[in-house]
């Protein structure tokens, strides 16, 4: 791919998932000015991209786009609900020509953004018609609220839908779309012409205006609308707030006058007059563009008095009074916050980061081995020896200094991992005609590359089956007294060396006699084990292969998507993953993940003369048993451990180093667990606690069995890391 | 048959009342006007049988299974005439 394509590519995700953000924010809140600025800005400079690279059809879709927002911006009116749902439609399409760049390496050949354009066309007609036929009157949506007390007050949508007289005949129900809007609140009709007597009355002509109020956003009505969205109008039932003030100066020009102010206390070698007199010429202009008239000439006056006597005070004192009342202070702060956020963040690409991290733990490898050569001349009297022992504290330091930071540069909001969510589940909410709001809560918690880049696809699943089957619908919802609108939650949080999310759903809850029921149904476990267990453990079985919760808990019919998917997956990632009821109803399901993946603390163990590391985490004891507890068990051995059987694995016999004799008459074993599965290794010795930076299996090494990964050691030996998984199975 | 005549005086609309049950209703209206109407059993109606029903006012029984029927659609068809 030549470089321009990739940095196009690169810009344009970027731009397209900032105006995704920026869209479903102004979805929620439409009278929000700078984020429809962002969203205009974004379409934008994305056209501006597609152009660089002459790709015609993403230029023509976003300037149609570019279009609908414009007008929208040139009439002062909130971006309506329709314009959002073409606009995220339109950077959909854009993501998957974007995918075809990526794995293609060139435009896509038969990219068309004919339907995009026709999509928009209509949007912009219909509004027109609408907009005419209402004069963009709103006293329908006063009058619904009105006679509405209670309903009112939850309703964030108005929809007014006047279908055609023929619309019958095209086998439309209005009253079935109106039926399916989700978190229907009040429904009004009124006949478009007064009726006739009964006698005339022609059923099949429709003459009603219907009139609804949701309590789901607009763009989900919009949605569930359908085709009929042409005959309709959605509005936000809400008065729209009015624009935030415009600050009093612009946070830049607050800026730039500032600086005069430095330049005024500067005692340079310039002239006095002449500092003084440029100083006021750009605090002139910049009250000029910001369209202070008034400031400017008066600091144009003050400046030509001060410059004439070479006193700056005066001009100082008169910017000085402009800036303290000028400005909104908090404003000012904000946006200084967010270019300084801007300014700082440097676009890296992600192999660059990785050599890095590679080169730390190479170089964590290099200042062990100088610890060992410190032992070597501490062992030989070497004078050199006090020295080379600081040199080397100050050098562990500075590289576990440097370890840390490195790692952080791997780190990654998992906003990234989350922010297709509120899309999937809006999709899903109408798929399902279940109204959901989905809650994003610390989103900005920032986890590993590799945690963000792979969780997205387990949390699918996760929301799925609260969407599928933890969720009910409206009526059972109604019935059981719970808001018809159902919530969840995800929700990221940091715990010391975790980052935990949740998803936190209002729903049914899980029904654990029925759990136990199919469980012991499908021998997932036996009856026995089933009776002594706790709910909590009950719980957990949903997680166990074979219990698929969908069918099992709700009996709706599922997809099948197991949640085991989920526990193999987060696992695979070193995190857990526990499902509990939360509330009164409703489920949460927790995932705790290491914030690093790189880093593993592990206990040295030596097998058949070679060294091998056991994940710390795993460790539950190290014995010394005698070589007559040892027993076979067919072709196995196993240990009885306080009245427990647990097999034995010889660990050099099963990783293919030469078995050592059991020499002696007791043998050393790790006792490890891993899910409950508990594990003797017999090891010939035990040595140090590290923390290492595991690297992946790669070349010779990816084919071994039972091992996990490797790290170079201080002497610049080969630490295996042993894959306890696939050894205790 | 989802519009059905019983003992001359009620109407009972039951199920699914589509497109093609207003003329029925608007017939059965039309000849006995004062009946009764009885939706109970009724879970969907389409908007052509709400017009008659919306025009013709008659007396309406029964509490429908549809939520959106008992809760949205009732109000409207109960209102007293204007």
């Amino acid at each position: 791919m030549d470089e321009f394509l990739a940095q196009f590519l690169i810009e344009s995700r970027e731009l397209a998932g900032e105006a995704v953000d920026d869209l479903l924010e102004l979805e929620k809140n439409p009278g929000n000015r700078e984020r429809f600025d962002d969203v205009f800005r974004a379409f934008h400079t994305l056209k501006g991209g597609a152009g660089i690279v002459e790709f015609k059809a993403m230029q023509e879709a976003l300037h149609s786009a570019e279009d609908v927002l414009a007008a929208a911006r040139a009439g002062a009116t909130s971006v309506s609900p329709s314009d959002i749902g073409n606009c995220l439609a339109c950077l959909d399409q854009i993501d998957e020509w974007l995918d075809t760049i990526e794995s293609t390496g060139a435009l896509p050949s038969d990219a068309d953004a004919g339907a995009l354009v026709a999509r928009f066309g209509r949007s912009t007609a219909e509004e027109r018609t609408a907009a005419r036929a209402s004069g963009a009157d709103r006293s329908w949506i006063a009058k619904l609220l009105a006679a509405r007390g209670a309903a009112a007050q939850r309703a964030q949508t108005a929809i007014r839908y006047r279908p055609t007289a023929e619309s019958f005949f095209r086998h439309e129900d209005p009253l079935e779309r109106v039926a399916a809007l989700p978190g229907l609140l009040a429904v009004d009709v009124e006949p478009r012409a007064p009726w006739p007597p009964l006698e005339e009355l022609d059923p099949y002509s429709c003459n009603l205006t219907i009139t609804a109020l949701c309590a789901c956003a607009p763009a989900e009505a919009v949605a569930a609308l359908g085709g009929a969205i042409a005959e309709c109008e959605v509005e936000p039932a809400q008065a729209a707030p009015p624009a935030a003030a415009a600050p009093k100066l612009a946070a830049r020009a607050d800026e730039l006058l500032a600086a005069q102010l430095h330049v005024l206390a500067e005692t340079g070698e310039e002239a006095p007059a002449a500092r003084i007199a440029s100083a006021g010429r750009v605090a002139a202009n910049v009250l000029r563009h910001t369209g202070r008239h008034a400031d400017a000439e008066r600091i144009a006056a003050v400046t030509q008095e001060a410059a004439a006597r070479a006193a700056p005070e005066e001009l100082r004192r008169a910017l000085a009074a402009l800036l303290e009342g000028g400005a909104d202070a908090a404003a000012v702060a904000t946006t200084e916050r967010q270019s300084a956020q801007r300014e700082q963040t440097l676009r890296v690409a992600a192999p660059r980061v990785d050599t890095l991290v590679r080169l730390t733990s190479e170089l964590t490898v290099a200042k062990n081995a100088i610890g060992h050569a410190v032992k070597l001349a501490e062992d030989q009297g070497s004078p050199l020896t006090a020295t080379l022992k600081q040199r080397h504290e100050a050098l562990d330091r500075l590289v576990g200094e440097l370890q840390r930071s490195v790692l952080t540069l791997r780190v990654l909001p998992l906003r990234a991992a989350f922010q297709r969510f509120p899309r999937l589940v809006r999709e899903m909410a109408a798929d399902l005609h279940k109204p959901v709001t989905l809650v994003l809560e610390g989103e900005h918690t920032e986890a590993d590359k590799t945690i963000v880049e792979l969780i997205g696809e387990p949390l699918v699943h996760v929301l799925r089956n609260a969407m599928d089957h933890g969720i009910e619908d409206e009526a059972t919802r109604a019935a059981a007294g719970k808001p018809t609108v159902a919530t969840i939650r995800l929700r990221a949080l940091r715990e010391g060396d975790h980052v935990v999310i949740e998803v936190i759903d209002d729903g049914r809850g899980i029904d654990v006699a029925r759990v136990r029921e199919i469980a012991s149904e499908r021998k997932v476990a036996a009856a026995e084990a089933l009776e002594s267990m706790s709910d909590p453990e009950v719980i957990d079985l949903i997680f166990a292969p074979g219990l698929s919760t969908a069918k099992a808990v709700t009996a709706l019919s599922g997809r099948g998507v197991g949640l085991d998917a989920v526990r193999t997956a987060v696992k695979r990632l070193g995190g857990q993953v526990a499902v509990s009821r939360s509330g009164p109803g409703g489920t949460t399901v927790r995932l705790t993940l290491p914030f690093s993946v790189m880093m593993t603390e592990v206990m040295t163990v030596e097998a058949g003369g070679q060294p091998f590391g056991i994940p710390l985490e795993a460790v539950v004891e190290t014995l010394r048993i005698p070589v007559t507890d040892v027993f076979a068990v067919g072709s196995a051995q196993a240990i009885v451990l306080r009245g427990r059987t647990v097999p034995l694995v010889d660990l050099a016999q099963s990783l293919g180093t030469a078995a050592a004799p059991l020499g002696g008459d007791s043998t050393l074993v790790v006792i490890a667990e891993l899910d409950g599965d508990v594990g003797a290794l017999k090891v010939d010795r035990v040595g140090e606690r590290m923390a290492i930076m595991l690297q992946p299996p790669g070349g010779l090494l990816a084919g071994l069995p039972g091992i996990a990964g490797y790290t170079l050691r201080g002497d610049g030996s080969v630490l295996l890391l042993l894959d306890l998984e696939e050894l205790l199975r | 048959m989802t519009v059905a005549l019983r003992d001359d005086r009620v109407i009972v609309l039951a199920g699914r009342c589509g497109v093609d049950d207003a003329e029925a209703l608007q017939r059965h209206l039309l000849i006995a006007p004062d009946s009764t109407i009885e939706w109970s059993t009724c879970e969907q109606l389409h908007a052509a049988v709400l017009q008659v029903l919306l025009v013709a006012k008659p007396r309406i029984e029964g509490v429908p299974s549809s939520l959106f029927l008992s809760a949205h659609v009732a109000p409207l068809v109960r209102r007293p005439a204007s």
